[in-house]
Parts: structure tokens; sequence; C-alpha cells
């Protein structure tokens, strides 16, 4: 039996698309035959590349997802040219680890305001258009943070643990819409955002992964795929791990 | 500033498409849209539809409903702390409810009523209204 996963044609949008596992999941949906709009903060070359390598179904355009207005505005804009939108996927998010007594107050706001603020700011906006439509999916990257212990991370674990909330809740808020909504949660992944924790105790880090290596962009954006795929169309309020099994340990 | 009134006309004018509109949110017969059917009660509408059909009928009549303002609209200028106590709208508060829901029959306005059940009263009619009040406050297109 063969199954087709559904993509062809559909059209996505996913937050903070420009680098990392953002870069991956794009250039897969978009693989796949779907129109992705990616959403990035201000690295414009890193967007042009990812543009050029969409085989002609990758649009970016500059967004900060805190920016509630440029948010709705850049939905809106997706949903005129498109007619409609299928998935979204938030994977918009940035660290700024430190031992809490040591944080400054943007070290968590920017934390808060980015990894959480803007997954409401998104979804917010891409919501009305699936409650109408009857139909979509929304995937949400957590992390392996928000459930495994990090030293100099409770920022960055609050908001993923937010997020994973935020996920059980809008499952429950949207089924009756036959909207999906589930999380990804990476372990440690071989990204430019990962790279100071890798350096600093990469190979410590590496004897706890269960699978002896750090995952890739891509072993992320296959658990997306799934989750946004007719794969996964009985699947909702989960959390799907991607970390080697890093938590295990 | 005090809203112009809602002729019954402008109501008739938009109540088709509104109903068409409903219908589709809902799931129902267009014929089981009746002006002052209880959206709750009468067409089992939970909360999520309200949003689904605002949504609708937005698209529909190309206006902007403002989210969550339903109710906020209904206490108009009366301060919150006059509207409602504890949950529980006060005699003012009612008194307000039944000039801005002209349309819900008066057997429907019963006491005491909490600020949640409040959405129990609205109507097919009720969001003909906010259409027109949407498309009062729409600037005049070029």
């Amino acid at each position: 039996m063969k199954i087709d996963p559904g993509l062809d044609g559909k059209v996505a949008i996913v937050t903070g698309g420009s680098r990392g596992i953002g870069r991956a999941i794009v250039l897969m949906l978009a693989g796949e035959g779907c129109d992705v709009t990616f959403f990035y903060r201000g690295n414009s070359d890193a967007a042009a590349e990812v543009v050029a390598s969409g085989d002609g179904r990758a649009k970016g355009e500059q967004v900060d997802v805190r920016d509630t207005a440029a948010c709705a505005a850049a939905v809106e804009r997706v949903a005129e040219r498109c007619g409609r939108i299928d998935i979204l996927v938030n994977n918009a998010g940035i660290i700024r680890d430190n031992q809490l007594a040591a944080l400054e107050d943007d070290d968590v706001t920017d934390v808060l305001s980015t990894n959480v603020g803007g997954v409401f700011n998104v979804t917010r906006a891409v919501v009305p258009h699936m409650i109408v439509q009857r139909a979509g999916r929304i995937i949400n990257l957590s992390s392996v943070s928000a459930t495994k212990g990090g030293r100099g991370q409770t920022n960055y674990a609050a908001s993923k643990g937010a997020v994973e909330a935020f996920t059980r809740a809008l499952a429950v808020e949207l089924a009756s819409r036959k909207i999906n909504v589930n999380a990804v949660a990476p372990g440690v992944i071989d990204t430019e955002m990962s790279q100071d924790v890798r350096e600093l105790a990469g190979d410590t880090i590496k004897a706890k992964i269960l699978l002896k290596r750090f995952g890739t962009p891509e072993d992320v954006a296959c658990a997306v795929w799934f989750l946004a795929s007719a794969y996964a169309s009985y699947v909702t309020g989960e959390v799907l791990h991607v970390d080697g099994g890093f938590k295990m340990e | 500033m005090v809203e112009a009134p809602i002729a019954q006309d402008e109501i008739n004018a938009v109540f088709p498409k509104v109903a068409e509109t409903m219908a589709d949110a809902l799931g129902c017969d267009v014929e089981d849209i009746k002006p002052n059917v209880s959206l709750i009660e009468g067409l089992d509408a939970e909360s999520i539809d309200f949003l689904d059909m605002v949504f609708r009928l937005e698209r529909a009549f190309k206006i902007k409903i403002p989210r969550g303002k339903i109710v906020e609209n209904a206490r108009g200028d009366l301060p919150e702390a006059e509207f409602e106590q504890k949950g529980i709208v006060t005699e003012k508060g009612m008194a307000q409810l039944r000039t801005y829901l002209s349309e819900v029959p008066a057997d429907r306005f019963k006491t005491p009523m909490k600020v949640v059940d409040i959405p129990r009263l609205f109507t097919p009619e009720t969001f003909c209204k906010l259409v027109i009040r949407a498309q009062r406050e729409q600037p005049a297109a070029a």
C-alpha cells in the first residue's frame, strides 16, 4: 500500500526559515510541491539562498514574529496570493543561555517574546483561515529542553514548555475544525544556534545521546514533514521527540 | 458618540447573506437560520462557531469585525464596574443589553444574568447588526 503524503500544492508558512532547522523544513516542503512562504528576521543573504534552492516554490518575507501587526499583514498577503493556508510551522526561536542569576531582563523578554509571543502572533493570524477551510496543520518547534533540565536554559526551557502547553490547548480548541496541532521537540541539532553548546560540552552531551550523534536539520524536517502529511491525519496534541534518545538519559 | 439607529430595512438587506454564511459555519440548512433564533440554544452553536461565523462574515462582506468585542460593544459607554459586578450583569447593564440587543425577545433576558451567558442571547439578527456597524465604520470606497 502506498499513501500519497498529500503535500503537493499545499500552501505553507514557516517562520524562522532562512537558516538551520527552518531552512531544512522550507526546502523539504518545497521539494514535496508545497508553495512555501518563510519568514526571516534579518539575514537577507541566507534568505536569498533558501529562495534560490527552493525549486521556485519558496518565498521569503522579512517579518519579525514579535511584531503582531507585521505577522498579521504577512499572513494576509499569503492568503491573498494563494487563497488558503494549509500548513503553519512555528519554528522561529532564539537562545540566550546563561545561569538564571546572570540573566538580564532582555535575555528573558527577548526569548519569551520570540519563542512564545511569535507563536501566538503568527498562529492567531493563520487560524481564522484554517477554521473557515475546516482543515489545517500547525506544527510548533519545541525542544528537548522543555522536558529535560539543562543548566543555563531557564528562559529557553520555559519558552519551550509554554510552546508544548500551547500545542495541547490549541489542539483541543481546533479539533472540531479538523485542524491538527502538534509539536516537534528536537534534541541537540547541528546548527549555528547550538554551536556554542556543542563547542563547550559536545563530547559530554554526545555521550548522553543514545544514538551517539548530533541530529541534523533534516532529521527534524522529516518529523515536520510527517506531521504535515496525510500520514499524520489522526495525530493531534502530540509532541514528537527527535533527539536520538537524549531525553532518556 | 451616539450610534444612529439601525433600521429594519438595513437588517433585511443583509440578512439573506448573513443567514447563508451562518448556515455554512454551522453546517445547517439556511432555512433553519431565523432572524431571532438563539444561536446557542436553538442552533447548538459553540464558542468556536462564533469565531467561524465572524471570519466568514468578514470575508463575505469584506469588513473587519473586532475580535472578542461583541460583548464589550454590548456594554456601550457604560463603565465595566457599572455594567457588571462579580460576573453578574447589573440592572443598569441589563437595561443597556436590552437596548443593544433590541432584536432579542424580552423573555430571554433572565436575571440574574452572568456576563459569560450574554452570548446565549445572540441571534442571527445580532450578527446582521454587527455587519451593519462594521460597514458603517469602514471608510467609503474611493
